[in-house]
């Protein structure tokens, strides 16, 4: 029975979709059986991140209305293997989705698979809501600023009210923030919040914090998740995101701003 | 200025004294344009919970037309004789399509405005306790999320997050940062108090007198109390000699 896990934000553009193709592709890569899923109808972005875009045939909302069966729309990904893509449509809108025909894909997905991870699209209306209803963890992808935290924390409601654990009463749905875009040197310039000023802010576990980096959209304009780019901080980062997910302990990295210029040649940075 | 607004007043005895409130009103959310339908509705959530529809008599609602498609033809009418039946007090509209507007406007009802995202979640989070007529929430409030005590006091172990409202008949006492809004007498109460371990909130209110602090208040950040006397509002520490 696969675990679900949403990759969500209310805030639109702060990493959930970067988040989600590194993330699946991460537990992947450990040899677990991963499904990552577009929950953004009408802006099909993660099959470009994913770099399968010329081979989307059917999508999910085909599957919902029974214009193809699930095996026939899933996509092998072609980074590594277990993992496995369900893309969304371009040409639909978000009512294309039925709280029944999602709940039916779930019900067979979970079958299947040891993981589920479904991209949130922005906001918290009708998609954002389907996207995380069957979740039973919550990665809340979080920019350090203001108005990424209102939107997390409010999202972070939406969750604790309005997900199926919720309604029945179950467990709650575990939660893990993940800090994305940090720029350290920008946070000790007192432009961006700190990792202590979000985590004051919103209460939940830290589960990483991936720095801002151009690598990322090198890799998205390859088509490659960036956990793959070797060598980055971007996919260490992300590394360690999938380790501490799964249990192991792993020091934070990336954090504090790079020693440069004189300092960097006197202490050998 | 309110003092010299005040003054104004009262150098014309007998001129309009009109002041500003905040109320909590009940939301009845109509299913269906059908007068009948929500007869038979009422009807059977008295049977079904005669507690809490006692507790409703003659309370003023606000009916929310959201879920009323606005071509749909509404017997604005009728709905109000079936509300008005049922002993409750129609005050408003809210969410209503252009047309419905103006059905309101004939009926003499106000649009009310505020939420208007359809997708609001939450009264309280499920873990919420209420016993001994306090309402127990041991988990964050968000923002977004809106949580009543109604009937007695409101107890949150976690912060109140901003954008979040927390309201109660009785006392609010919040071991945690408070940033959201809280609403403390919301039915009139006023030796009601508000009582929070860091004062950071956008709005206080007791018996509808409010405050909405700024972080240059001395109390900002500190253990606060709020209460009224006179019908003024005080924002103080928490066990200072106001006490
Ligand atoms: N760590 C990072 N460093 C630099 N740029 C990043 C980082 N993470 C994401 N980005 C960039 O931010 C933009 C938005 O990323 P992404 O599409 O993953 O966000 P999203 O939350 O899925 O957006 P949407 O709400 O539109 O679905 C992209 O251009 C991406 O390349
Ligand atoms: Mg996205």
């Amino acid at each position: 029975m696969a675990r679900i896990v949403v990759v969500t934000s209310g805030k639109g553009g702060v990493g959930k979709t970067t988040t989600s193709a590194a993330f699946a592709s991460g537990l992947a890569l450990r040899g677990h059986r991963t499904v990552v899923i577009d929950f953004d109808v009408g802006l099909r972005n993660l099959d470009l991140v994913l770099g399968c875009e010329r081979r989307v045939v059917y999508d999910v909302v085909n599957v919902i209305h029974g214009e193809a069966r699930l095996q026939q729309a899933l996509i092998k990904d072609k980074h590594c293997e277990n993992l496995y893509v369900l893309p969304t449509s371009q040409t639909r809108d978000k009512d294309a989705l039925t709280q029944e025909g999602v709940a039916a894909i779930m019900e067979e997905l979970r079958q299947d698979f040891d993981y589920i991870v479904c991209d949130s699209p922005a906001g918290i209306e009708r998609g954002a809501l389907m996207a995380l209803y069957h979740a039973d963890e919550a990665i809340v992808v979080t920019n350090p600023e203001v108005s990424s935290v209102r939107d997390s924390d409010r999202i972070l409601g939406i969750i604790a009210a309005r997900s199926r654990r919720a309604e029945a009463g179950q467990e709650p749905v575990k939660e893990h923030l993940l800090l994305t875009r940090y720029a350290p040197k920008r946070v000790q310039g007192g432009e961006m919040l700190s990792i202590d000023d979000v985590q004051e802010l919103l209460r939940i576990p830290l589960l990483g914090v991936i720095p801002e980096s151009e690598s990322v959209l090198q890799a998205s304009n390859q088509g490659i998740p960036a956990i793959h780019m070797k060598g980055t901080d971007v996919a260490a980062a992300y590394e360690d995101v999938v380790a501490r997910f799964l249990g192991e302990d792993r020091p934070l990295r990336f954090t504090q701003p790079e020693r440069t210029g004189f300092f960097k040649r006197l202490f050998g940075g | 200025m309110p003092g010299t607004a005040a003054a104004a007043q009262e150098a014309r005895p007998g001129a309009l004294r009109l002041s500003g409130g905040v109320f909590t009103l009940s939301v009845l959310t109509l299913e269906s344009p059908d007068a009948q339908q929500l007869a038979t509705r009422l009807q059977e959530e008295r049977q079904r919970n005669p507690a809490a529809a006692a507790l409703l008599k003659n309370a003023p609602v606000v009916l929310d037309l959201s879920a009323i498609p606005g071509e749909a033809s509404l017997a604005l009418g009728e709905i109000l004789a079936v509300l008005r039946g049922a002993q409750l007090l129609p005050v408003g509209v809210r969410n209503a399509a252009p047309g419905q507007q103006q059905l309101a406007g004939k009926h003499h009802l106000p649009i009310l405005r505020g939420q208007e995202r359809p997708a609001e979640p939450v009264a309280a989070p499920a873990s919420a306790v209420q016993q001994r007529g306090a309402l127990l929430i041991d988990q964050p409030v968000r923002s977004g999320q809106r949580v009543y005590a109604r009937g007695g006091d409101l107890i949150c172990l976690g912060v109140v997050n901003a954008g979040a409202e927390v309201l109660a008949d009785g006392h609010i006492h919040v071991y945690a940062p408070l940033r959201g809004r809280a609403l403390a007498g919301v039915s009139g109460d006023e030796t009601a108090r508000i009582f929070c371990s860091s004062l950071e909130a956008e709005l206080v209110s007791i018996a509808g007198l409010y405050r909405m602090p700024e972080p240059h208040l001395e109390q900002w950040g500190q253990a606060s109390q709020v209460f009224t006397t006179n019908e003024q509002l005080h924002i103080a520490p928490l066990g200072g000699r106001n006490t």
